[in-house]
């Protein structure tokens, strides 16, 4: 009991004496204590209660001034070391938890945000390949290779080190029914070894692993590290298993390292083939042959005398000789050079897609980063000043000016230190939540995020970028402190100076909130047009189910009658309103265009005679929801064999016919050249029998194209394996899955199935714009609360500054309202100036943000006025509760205050 | 009793020469000193608790009086301070230097001796 009761005295006497920075020998603490603690009992024995008792100890304690104790000669251990610096700091920390607190939240939220931002642009942009020597690495631009020029640049094995080919892909590992995917890759035999990657278990490929049909092994795959543990456990006994990729059997030969995540950043691999396995997964529809699909991703590694320009030469040098073992005599084939590219972070079109926003949001998150140090910086100038007249007895004792200064800026190291870990734990998931948001279910992301060198760097860097930033004043202006001077003149002058120093603050707090606040404006409105958009179908209660029947066993002539026996058998379940098959899903990312003549019509060229393409069953336009404006939809009785027809949209009508009635003209496509059939006769023309409505066909950002809808029964689609089976459901999209799924594998138990909601689709074309929205949305909001807090904080100040003023203003005779508008003058102003500059930035700044908004200007004037609106609102909110307290002031109160 | 002006200023300097002549009879711990010096002025003459001690560090480093932590059978533990042959000496000098003056404002402001 005793000794709690001396622990606690000593804890308030060490706690009293803190607050005079002071700082007291154990021994005089010890003596201290007992002296309280006599007191206290005395207290009780005199009959005091125990609340009394501590009362009293309280007040005695209250009333003391250590500043003679501490002078004692034993307690000579003043602090003047770096640590005691950063433990007094601490505890001066604690003494004001809110204000350490705020500070260091939104220094969390700033250097978290950074930290995570910049963590996916590391990883995205910034980190090599984590192969051997990613720097001699080179990948061949732009775009994709058919295997006829891979296997040219292959065989010639002067060019390079070693050079290998893959194409990214997903593999179906389910042996029958609905899908089950992985990612997947088809590897050169040479992928693994040009890279430099071994296998942690087993082998990876050899270049008779690549041969066509199999090598000597057969079938092989290799797996990565995840997808071992995934999905064998991790068992050593892998090496030798079977695996069933799209139903064929592959041994498993190899696991790659941890950190392999394949060629490709922003993907990664489960399991790799060799791409001379296609053709038995393929059959007769192998790409290995096709001299017009380009699918196939090339890098080399270059010797290491090699330069990239002596690569290029040599390349190009054989380019001639390449074209014509390929394809001669093809017009506009690979007739640009070929050109070389660094590789070592490797080509992705995900960083096309994203990195010009991540760069945005980075210099977002830098912006908000540096509004918060201005509020810190405005905090801890508020309590420097507060603290004045400390810090000028502490000269007149003898502390030196950097003596306190560096007190100062331990204090702000500590605040930054805190709120830097904060930020790290901020980041990490921060920037899984962000990879998570760029992921949609057709495309998995992959970034590697953990923390490396750089990462580090960067975060420690802008710590102390930061500490520096909101540190370096308040510990000049402390530094510049006269002995005694805040004695004499009760710190109203200097008090006066940091007022014009925070007004500054504020200045650029505000400018850059409206930048921020435009910015996220802006975005907000790309993504709310683009997600609001009238498609010109159904986004909600459509289902999408992709069909493949490359692996069941059906004849090419004979998948059209599965196909349609499948949609009689859906359209007859109830949770199915409408159903309809089609060759492409509308924002799925698939394309298939043709250019066409429209009879009695001018001739378009180039481009201006494309338009894009589908394949249809008649109920297919109820299904999705598109509307027909003209003319009739498709009936059964359009089958093969009866009259050629379409249905163009509007977008047609317009461009092909300017205003005609198109109904009974007739469309032309035109053949390209093709050599292997080039006598085959033209398509016959299709007679067109009505008109729907525009509808986006693949990309929400661009006008909606030409489009032209044949029937699937007519079309030489109808023999393809793959179909889309769309269906307008009763309830929610998903929510009939199995009794579809059983209807499907009652007709055909070998179809491949896969499950979507157009939804999906929709979101996933729009996902970019969603998240950039979201994190400039978040920023702009936390951009406002820190600028209406800075705001508040140094009104607050002003008022508390200006009270003998405003009281004798008062006792004078001014009226409440007139002091209200006073404090808001001056905060007007302040706001004002802010608005200007940040006006001005705004409108330079939008150059650089004009290629990601959608149907809004980058300096769309609305959006400039709304936002300033938006941040003079929040100012006024900030500043009236400090107006309204100074127009509370009792003048009486303050004339006797200044007396004293 | 609340002392203005004048006095209030003196009661600074005393508060040595208080500490000293009640230290001279027997060795006392700090709040032993607080409760006489209360006691013995009928509540006239306070010493905040922090000045006292800082009153007896200051004597301490004179070497005046001499402090030391003494441990008794069921009480808390306590530093007792004792005056020294040197602090006894300035006591008496002090004394008779008060003495003195009184002497001297008596005569000079008819003030009567306490």
């Amino acid at each position: 009991m005793r000794d709690r009761d001396l622990r606690e005295w000593r804890t308030l006497i060490r706690e009293r004496a803190d607050r005079e920075w002071r700082e007291l020998s154990p021994d005089v603490v010890d003596e201290l204590a007992c002296h309280l603690a006599e007191l206290h009992a005395a207290a009780l024995t005199n009959g005091a209660s125990q609340a009394e008792a501590r009362h009293r100890v309280l007040d005695t304690l209250n009333a003391a001034s250590f500043l003679e104790v501490s002078r004692r000669p034993r307690a000579r251990h003043r602090p003047t070391g770096y640590f005691q610096d950063v433990r007094l700091a601490v505890r001066q920390l604690r003494a004001s938890p809110i204000v350490s607190a705020v500070a260091i939240l939104s220094l969390a939220l700033g250097i978290g945000a950074n930290t995570a931002i910049f963590s996916i642009v590391n990883s995205l942009l910034l980190r090599p390949l984590p192969v051997r020597q990613p720097q001699q690495l080179v990948t061949l631009t732009t775009g994709s290779w058919t295997n006829p020029i891979w296997e040219q640049i292959r065989d010639r094995h002067d060019l390079f080190d070693s050079v290998c080919a893959w194409s990214e892909t997903r593999f179906n590992l389910a042996s029958g029914g609905e899908t089950e995917f992985v990612d997947g890759i088809w590897a050169s035999g040479s992928l693994f070894e040009t890279l430099g990657v071994d296998a942690i278990l087993g082998r990876t490929f050899r270049a008779s692993d690549d041969r066509r049909g199999g090598g000597p092994d057969g079938a092989v795959a290799v797996i990565s590290y995840d997808f071992w543990h995934r999905r064998f456990g991790g068992a050593a006994d892998v090496i030798g298993q079977t695996l069933k990729v799209e139903r064929v059997p592959f041994t498993v030969i190899g696991v790659t390292p941890p950190e392999f995540f394949g060629p490709e950043v922003g993907r990664t691999f489960d399991v790799a083939i060799p791409i001379g396995t296609e053709p038995i997964i393929k059959g007769r529809g192998t790409w290995l042959d096709e001299r017009s699909t380009w699918w196939l991703s090339i890098m080399a590694r270059l010797r290491p005398d090699q330069s990239i320009d002596a690569a290029n030469v040599a390349l190009r040098a054989a380019q001639p000789a390449i074209r014509d073992a390929t394809a001669p005599g093809w017009n506009g084939y690979i007739n640009e050079p070929f050109s070389l590219e660094p590789a070592a972070t490797s080509k992705s079109a995900l960083r096309r897609h994203y990195e010009r926003p991540l760069i945005v949001v980075l210099t977002i998150a830098a912006l908000v980063l540096l509004i918060a140090c201005a509020n810190i910086a405005n905090l801890l100038l508020a309590r420097a000043t507060a603290r004045h007249h400390e810090f000028s007895v502490r000269r007149a004792l003898g502390a030196s000016r950097w003596r306190l200064a560096r007190q100062l800026l331990a204090e702000s190291t500590v605040l930054s230190a805190a709120g830097a870990i904060a930020g790290v734990v901020v980041a990490r998931w921060g920037s899984q939540f962000l990879v998570r948001q760029i992921s949609t279910s057709g495309h998995r992301v992959f970034l590697d995020l953990s923390l490396d060198t750089r990462v580090l760097v960067f975060t420690i860097a802008v710590t102390i970028a930061t500490t520096l930033l909101f540190g370096v004043v308040p510990a000049l202006r402390v530094a510049a402190s006269e002995p005694m001077e805040a004695i004499k003149e009760h710190g109203r002058s200097r008090a006066a100076r940091r007022g014009g120093l925070s007004g500054s603050l504020v200045v650029a707090q505000v400018a850059l909130s409206l930048v921020l606040v435009v910015a996220a404006t802006l975005f907000v409105r790309t993504f709310t047009s683009l997600a609001t958009l009238d498609l010109g179908f159904e986004r909600d209660r459509v289902l999408v189910v992709d069909i493949n029947a490359e692996r069941a066993k059906i004849d090419r002539t004979e998948r059209l009658p599965v196909f349609a026996r499948l949609l009689e058998r859906v359209q007859a379940l109830p949770g199915v309103a409408e159903a309809g098959l089609s060759r492409i899903t509308p924002v799925s990312g698939q394309g298939w265009n043709v250019s066409v003549d429209v009879s009695d019509t001018p001739r378009l060229e180039g481009r201006q005679a494309q338009t894009f393409r589908n394949a249809i069953t008649p109920r297919w336009f109820a299904a999705i929801g598109m509307r027909l404006v003209a003319g009739r939809a498709f009936t059964d009785a359009d089958r093969k064999g009866a009259p050629p027809v379409v249905i163009v949209n509007e977008a047609f009508v317009r461009r092909f016919l300017d205003g005609q009635d198109p109904v009974g003209h007739t469309v032309q496509r035109r053949v390209m050249f093709n050599r292997n059939q080039p006598n085959e006769p033209p398509p016959p023309a299709q007679e067109i029998v009505g008109v729907v409505a525009d509808a986006i066909y693949d990309n929400l950002r661009e006008q909606i194209p030409p489009t032209m809808f044949e029937p699937l029964a007519q079309s030489e689609m109808s023999v393809v394996p793959q179909l889309a089976l769309t269906m307008r459901t009763a309830g929610s999209p998903m929510s009939d899955v199995r009794s579809i799924a059983s209807a499907i594998r009652d007709v055909n138990a070998d179809l491949a199935i896969t499950f979507r909601p157009l939804a999906d689709f929709v979101d996933a074309s729009v996902a970019r714009e969603r998240i950039v929205a979201m994190l400039a949305g978040f920023f702009g909001g936390l951009a406002l609360l820190l600028a209406g807090l800075g705001l508040f904080g140094l009104t607050s100040y002003t008022v508390e500054r200006r009270r003998p003023e405003i009281g004798i203003r008062m006792a004078l005779g001014a009226a409440p309202s007139g002091v209200v508008g006073l404090v808001l003058s001056g905060t007007a102003g302040l706001v004002a100036l802010g608005i200007l500059l940040g006006g001005t930035l705004s409108l330079w700044a939008s150059r650089f943000v004009g290629t990601l908004l959608y149907q809004i200007e980058p300096r769309d004037p609305v959006t400039l006025v709304s936002a300033a609106a938006m941040l003079a609102a929040i100012a006024a909110i900030a500043a009236a509760l400090p107006a309204y307290r100074a127009s509370r002031i009792d003048p009486t109160t303050v004339l006797r205050e200044s007396q004293v | 009793m609340e002392f203005a002006g004048a006095i209030r200023e003196a009661k600074k300097g005393t508060a040595e020469l208080v500490v000293l002549a009640f230290l001279d009879d027997e060795p006392r711990h700090g709040y032993e000193l607080t409760q006489l010096i209360e006691e013995r002025s009928g509540g006239a003459l306070t010493f905040n608790f922090a000045s006292l001690y800082a009153t007896l560090y200051k004597l301490e480093e004179r070497k005046w009086i001499q402090g030391r932590w003494v441990e008794k059978a069921g009480q808390r533990r306590r530093r007792y301070y004792r005056i020294t042959p040197e602090g006894r000496s300035v006591l008496a000098a002090q004394r008779k230097e008060w003495g003195q003056f009184f002497e001297l404002i008596r005569q000079l402001a008819g003030v009567e001796h306490a």
